[in-house]
């Protein structure tokens, strides 16, 4: 079962501050200001699916679709309904 | 039709008028016209081919949308038939040279190559690519035929890019905006700025640049072969960025905004930020289109992961041209991509023991690594770049065949590009007090001016003429 929304944004904070190594504020754009490359990206995800326990298919996926906290937390919730 | 010709810029000053006096309702089909008419001036014959992409593209996408399972099935049908155009169009000579004695087969793709490669074809391969995958992610939905085709032939950015998106230039395409005085002064500073970077700053250099790598040319010195990787680097930085500000500048005439390419790349601190900084419509489309869907399948596991980016980099050269230079310049990239990843991995496992020393470390090894993957990407042969190589790094052999001219000037161009930054700060915090609405002195004296000397300066210089390196991409 999906986590609620709040865990998910947590696990998206806690995941992105790790990579960034600063706590991440909530409007800014980790992909397109550059501050998470490509193959940190794919970290992320990892992260991400550690902390929530679930599998998260890319193939639907673009980087852009991990640009900022909210839309982490969009992404996540559509892939996971897509896939339920 | 050269962007640096009188004939394009008589082109663009009455396509630009015309397209500003119709009723809106007129202007996607009079910048469909305009565009058919531009690509038609290059290659009248070729014209069919991104035509034939547009039409397969609304029919493709028909079927994705009306039948969404099946949507994979006819994006990977449609990348297959995308990619073996431009391998049947681009590469059926380099293919032909290096299989020949096992694929009979690409000697009947060779006879494409007598019909000549289509304008644009590595450009708008990519741009189709990215329209059947959004389409299938539903980032965008069915487009009109005539969009789509004004789409794949947009004249601003049709030779060499910037790679547009569907998704971000196709709702521009009603051309409903009402005129506004800044799109044409927007435009003109972004073309006349280009007109100068190409013919003062790119030509110039691009005279030492091929006397040095041109195939009688003796091996350099030392000092010769550093002049020539350094004057060969900012001589593609300000040639493509000059064709690429001079394609933003035309769209912004048509009040239309298309992405950056260039964000002063030689300042990049690591090679992950060169590939922010350098060609970003092609960066972007690469990490979206292509290294994010094969890498995320090894998302957890290291050695798949570094390989597929030397891989992905490699094909990035390859997309450059049909040659085995690119490739090597594109896996140089790639290594330095991976190497940066792996002290990255290290530092942060070592969290506290690393200093600042090791970031302005990785500053000069991304700049001495970009220079030398130049090398292969301008010299002829592979064996033309190893004697470059050698001399650069091995092998110390004193002396020039270069007046100080060569050196000064290259000296004071990279001047310019470790102050870029800076002027384009300063410049933007003037054009921002002067007011981009209204008439004041701004607009009345000093564009013009500018405008005149730019020109001026833009003449003077035209006497090494020569084409944009990547319009022949």
């Amino acid at each position: 079962m999906l986590p609620n929304r709040n865990i998910i944004r947590n696990a998206a904070f806690e995941a992105a501050s790790e990579i960034v190594r600063q706590p991440v504020k909530d409007d800014v754009r980790l992909i397109s200001s550059g501050m998470i490359d490509s193959l940190s990206v794919l970290r992320l995800i990892t992260l991400i699916e550690k902390k929530l326990n679930v599998t998260i298919p890319t193939e639907t996926l673009q980087p852009e679709d991990f640009d900022d906290l909210d839309l982490i937390v969009e992404t996540v919730e559509r892939v996971a309904k897509a896939g339920s | 039709m050269r962007f640096d010709s009188s004939l394009y810029l008589i082109f663009l000053a009455v396509a630009v008028t015309v397209f500003w006096l119709i009723p809106a309702r007129l202007r996607c089909i009079f910048v469909l016209v305009a565009s058919a008419a531009f690509y038609a001036a290059s290659s009248l014959f070729l014209i069919s081919v991104p035509i034939a992409v547009a039409g397969l593209l609304y029919l493709f996408s028909r079927k994705i949308v009306a039948v969404p399972d099946n949507g994979k099935f006819w994006v990977r049908m449609g990348i297959g038939i995308l990619v073996a155009q431009l391998l049947m169009f681009k590469y059926s000579g380099f293919l032909l040279q290096n299989v020949e004695q096992v694929v009979t087969a690409a000697r009947h793709l060779n006879r494409c190559e007598k019909f000549g490669v289509p304008l644009g074809i590595s450009f708008f391969t990519f741009e189709a690519i990215s329209y059947l995958v959004d389409v299938r992610q539903k980032r965008i939905g069915r487009v009109s035929f005539i969009d789509l085709c004004i789409f794949m032939l947009f004249w601003p950015s049709v030779v060499a890019g910037p790679i547009l998106r569907a998704r971000e230039i196709v709702p521009q395409l009603r051309f409903r905006t009402n005129f506004e005085a800044h799109f044409i002064f927007g435009g003109l500073d972004r073309i006349i700025w280009g007109l100068v970077q190409k013919n003062v700053l790119a030509n110039t250099l691009g005279v030492w640049v091929d006397r040095g790598f041109s195939a009688r040319a003796m091996t350099p010195s030392t000092f010769d072969s550093w002049l020539l990787a350094v004057a060969f680097a900012l001589q593609i930085y300000f040639d493509f960025a000059a064709y690429s500000s001079i394609a933003i500048g035309a769209a912004r005439l048509l009040g239309i905004t298309i992405p950056e390419n260039f964000r002063q790349p030689y300042h990049a601190a690591t090679p992950a930020e060169f590939w922010s900084r350098w060609h970003m419509s092609l960066s972007r489309w690469i990490r979206d289109y292509l290294f994010f869907p094969i890498s995320a399948r090894y998302k957890s596991a290291a050695l798949p992961l570094y390989l597929s980016l030397i891989g992905v980099m490699g094909l990035v050269g390859l997309w450059h041209g049909a040659g085995w230079t690119f490739v090597v310049w594109g896996l140089i990239h790639g290594i330095l991509l991976v190497l940066y990843r792996v002290y990255g991995t290290v530092a942060q496992s070592q969290a506290g023991s690393f200093t600042k020393a090791p970031r302005e470390v990785w500053r000069v090894l991304t700049l001495v690594g970009v220079l030398a993957a130049w090398v292969p990407f301008r010299a002829s042969t592979l064996a033309k770049a190893f004697s470059f190589w050698s001399r650069m790094f091995m092998h110390f052999v004193a002396g020039t065949s270069y007046g100080m001219t060569a050196y000064v000037f290259t000296a004071a161009a990279v001047l310019f590009c470790i102050i870029e930054p800076w002027l384009a700060g300063k410049f933007s915090a003037a054009d921002m007090k002067l007011g981009t609405h209204g008439l004041n002195w701004g607009r009345i004296v000093l564009r013009p001016v500018a405008y005149c000397l730019g020109l001026l300066l833009f003449m003077i210089f035209d006497q090494q003429s020569a084409q944009f390196i990547y319009s022949k991409f």
